[in-house]
């Protein structure tokens, strides 16, 4: 699905270089559920950007689906992360002035060919996916940190995106709605497919996926399979 | 996209009720001083109805108070004045000559239904070579008028308009008073004598009759010289009207110099209006432009997002200039609801035509102005990298 190849992320400034990645290689199967963990500043959120499109690799090649992205023009990169991918951040990032079912259309917004009614249809089951149908009509400021993930996430998913990228999506939830988020993102990699790349800080959450990449530096230090994924495969 | 923008400006109108407040005076005061330029340039456009090149007016002031003799020196003056080479033809008028600060205006009626208020021009069988007005359908004024019955009136269509409507004018009967009618024996298309910018008004004329009228005067000789005729003849020509009437002050304009200065009286008011809404105008723009970069530069996280689900910079670009023409429609809507009041209810008299030429320029121009505030920090908006956006919230 995602295929990065000797990725180096270098930021510029005027005074200092920090290199965010180095050397990175990795290769994330169709269908799978991986945790990135990593101490702060780590470069975590640089690989997710960089998977997501949303940031070029100084050095390397990032691949989803097989095909190479390096030559792609924004309003093709555009289209992918409308196409293939969700994002879910660990501060939401919903828009307060819109309510909840206008947050959870935005991606359609960006998608031509789907009807103002197609498109409230796709966000009512989104939205009950997450358990928040009775909240459609709320706005994000009158929600818990909990519901507004969910609505985070129910806009992820509108699109039946084939990735979701989670960036230390329980990081700001205590661990009851954490636990909560974490159950949504599971039944939807395992009912739905869909590949799920998530950084966390939560060793509880990492061992619930199947996979688990450790950063230290900007480098992949270690890459196991977890005892989840042992528990499912039995 | 254009419902969600129109919900997202809705959803924001608290932070936005200034700027669409801004949006709707500026239109208000854009809109009255367009319809004002509108107006002057509607009316400059019209034909004037007569000629003023190489005419001149010569003003006859006597002082004593003689007006058997006054009227003697009078018909003697437009005599010789009429006898020189360089003059083609020479018109007696009464004191509102074209372009002139004089205006003089009688109610008429026509048949107890019609009224109407119309300019009164007394002027001689000349004045038609001198202006070179000429009617459309009747004739002018001649000596055949001499044994008239009733006194004969050529009137303008627009006069025509207000008092028959759609009725043959000529012959019609006006009254003047008890016992005298006013006949209709031609008609000119248009006669707009006080102002090149002001609107065509019903406007008829009188018949003056110098030798029928011994004891009368009449203090202005528009004068048509031979092109080319300058200053010398002028002096020539008043040293030896003053020798016939000994008392007189004379004094003598051209038509165009009275024209240039009847034209001031409303292009300086015109030219400070329009300053001052310039002013305004570009007020509103520096306050739209800042408020604009800024509500931007606070909107980076919808940026990285927007652009994270899916959006082009490009889309990002055009979201933003989508968004402030959907405020300035809220502003305009408020605008035009308020402005659409004056040709309604006829607030001044004036053509409807001119308010929805006015509305519909500055309805454009609001849009413009807008467009142009927004162009740039959109433009910034759209440079946003949705990496950096995203991590700076
Ligand atoms: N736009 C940028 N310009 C310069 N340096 C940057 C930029 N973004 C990130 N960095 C640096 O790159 C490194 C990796 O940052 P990154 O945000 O990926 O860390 P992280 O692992 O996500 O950390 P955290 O767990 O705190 O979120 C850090 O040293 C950071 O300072
Ligand atoms: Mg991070």
């Amino acid at each position: 699905m995602i295929t990065l190849k000797n990725i180096e992320k270098v930021y510029q400034t005027k005074t200092i270089e920090t290199v965010a990645l180095h050397n990175v290689n990795l290769h994330i199967p169709k269908g799978e559920f991986v945790s990135v963990m990593g101490p702060s500043g780590c470069g975590k959120s640089t690989l997710l950007n960089i998977m997501g499109l949303l940031d070029e690799p100084t050095n390397g090649i990032v691949e989803i689906d097989g095909n190479p992205i390096s030559r792609y023009r924004d309003k093709e990169l555009a289209h992918i992360r409308n196409q293939k991918i969700g994002f879910v951040f660990q501060s939401y990032h919903l828009i307060n002035d819109l309510s909840v079912i206008d947050n959870v259309e935005l991606p359609l917004l960006y998608r031509s060919g789907t009807s103002a009614a197609e498109t409230r249809r796709l966000a009512l089951t989104a939205l009950e996916k997450v358990g928040l149908s009775a909240r459609t009509k709320h706005y994000p400021t009158q929600l818990s940190g909990g519901q507004r993930q969910r609505v985070a996430i129910a806009r992820a998913l509108i699109g039946q995106p084939e990735i979701i990228l989670a960036d230390e999506p329980t990081g700001n939830l205590d661990s009851v709605m954490g636990e909560e988020i974490m159950n949504i993102l599971l039944t939807l990699n395992r009912e739905d497919g869909t590949t799920i790349v998530m950084v966390t800080h939560d060793e509880n959450m990492a061992h619930k996926t199947e996979r688990l990449i450790r950063f230290f530096d900007g480098q992949q230090v270690s890459d196991a399979k977890t005892t989840a994924y042992d528990y499912q495969k039995v | 996209m254009i419902r969600h923008l129109f919900k997202l400006i809705w959803n924001r109108k608290k932070s936005n009720f200034l700027l669409m407040t801004e949006i709707f005076f500026c239109f208000l005061v854009l809109f009255g001083v367009v319809s004002l330029i509108v107006y002057n340039v509607r009316n400059y456009t019209k034909p004037l109805g007569f000629e003023y090149d190489n005419v001149w007016l010569l003003t006859m002031r006597p002082s004593a108070d003689s007006a058997a003799l006054n009227h003697q020196n009078l018909e003697q003056a437009v005599q010789q004045v009429r006898a020189y080479p360089e003059v083609e033809y020479a018109a007696l008028t009464n004191s509102n000559a074209p372009f002139a600060f004089s205006q003089m205006t009688d109610n008429l009626s026509y048949d107890n239904k019609r009224s109407t208020q119309a300019d009164h021009y007394q002027v001689d069988d000349d004045y038609a070579d001198v202006l070179q007005v000429q009617p459309s359908q009747g004739r002018w004024f001649g000596p055949e008028d001499n044994a008239a019955h009733h006194q004969p009136i050529v009137i303008n269509r627009e006069m025509q308009r207000q008092l028959f409507g759609e009725e043959e004018p000529l012959g019609k009967l006006i009254p003047q008073n008890d016992s005298v009618n006013y006949q209709v024996v031609g008609v000119v298309d248009h006669f707009r004598g006080y102002s090149e910018y002001s609107a065509e008004r019903p406007a008829f004329f009188t018949r003056i009759n110098l030798q029928q009228s011994d004891k009368s005067f009449w203090g202005e000789l528009l004068i048509r010289v031979k092109p080319g005729t300058g200053i010398a003849f002028e002096e020539k020509m008043v040293r030896e009207v003053s020798g016939i009437g000994k008392d007189w002050t004379l004094e003598v304009a051209t038509l165009e110099k009275m024209r240039q200065n009847k034209s001031k009286l409303t292009m300086v008011p015109m030219i400070a209006l329009g300053l001052v809404c310039g002013f305004l105008i570009l007020n509103v723009a520096l306050g739209l432009f800042g408020v604009l970069w800024y509500n931007i530069s606070r909107r980076n996280g919808e940026i990285g997002l927007r652009r994270a689900l899916g959006a082009s910079a490009n889309q990002v670009y055009r979201q933003f200039i989508g968004e402030v023409l959907v405020l300035a429609t809220f502003g305009l809507l408020l605008g035009v609801a308020f402005a659409v009041q004056f040709p309604l209810l006829q607030v001044f008299e004036v053509e409807s035509v001119v308010y929805f030429l006015a509305l519909g320029i500055s309805v454009v121009v609001i849009y413009i102005l807008v467009v142009g505030c927004a162009l740039y920090p959109s433009r910034q908006a759209a440079a946003i990298h949705p990496a950096i956006a995203l991590h700076e919230e």
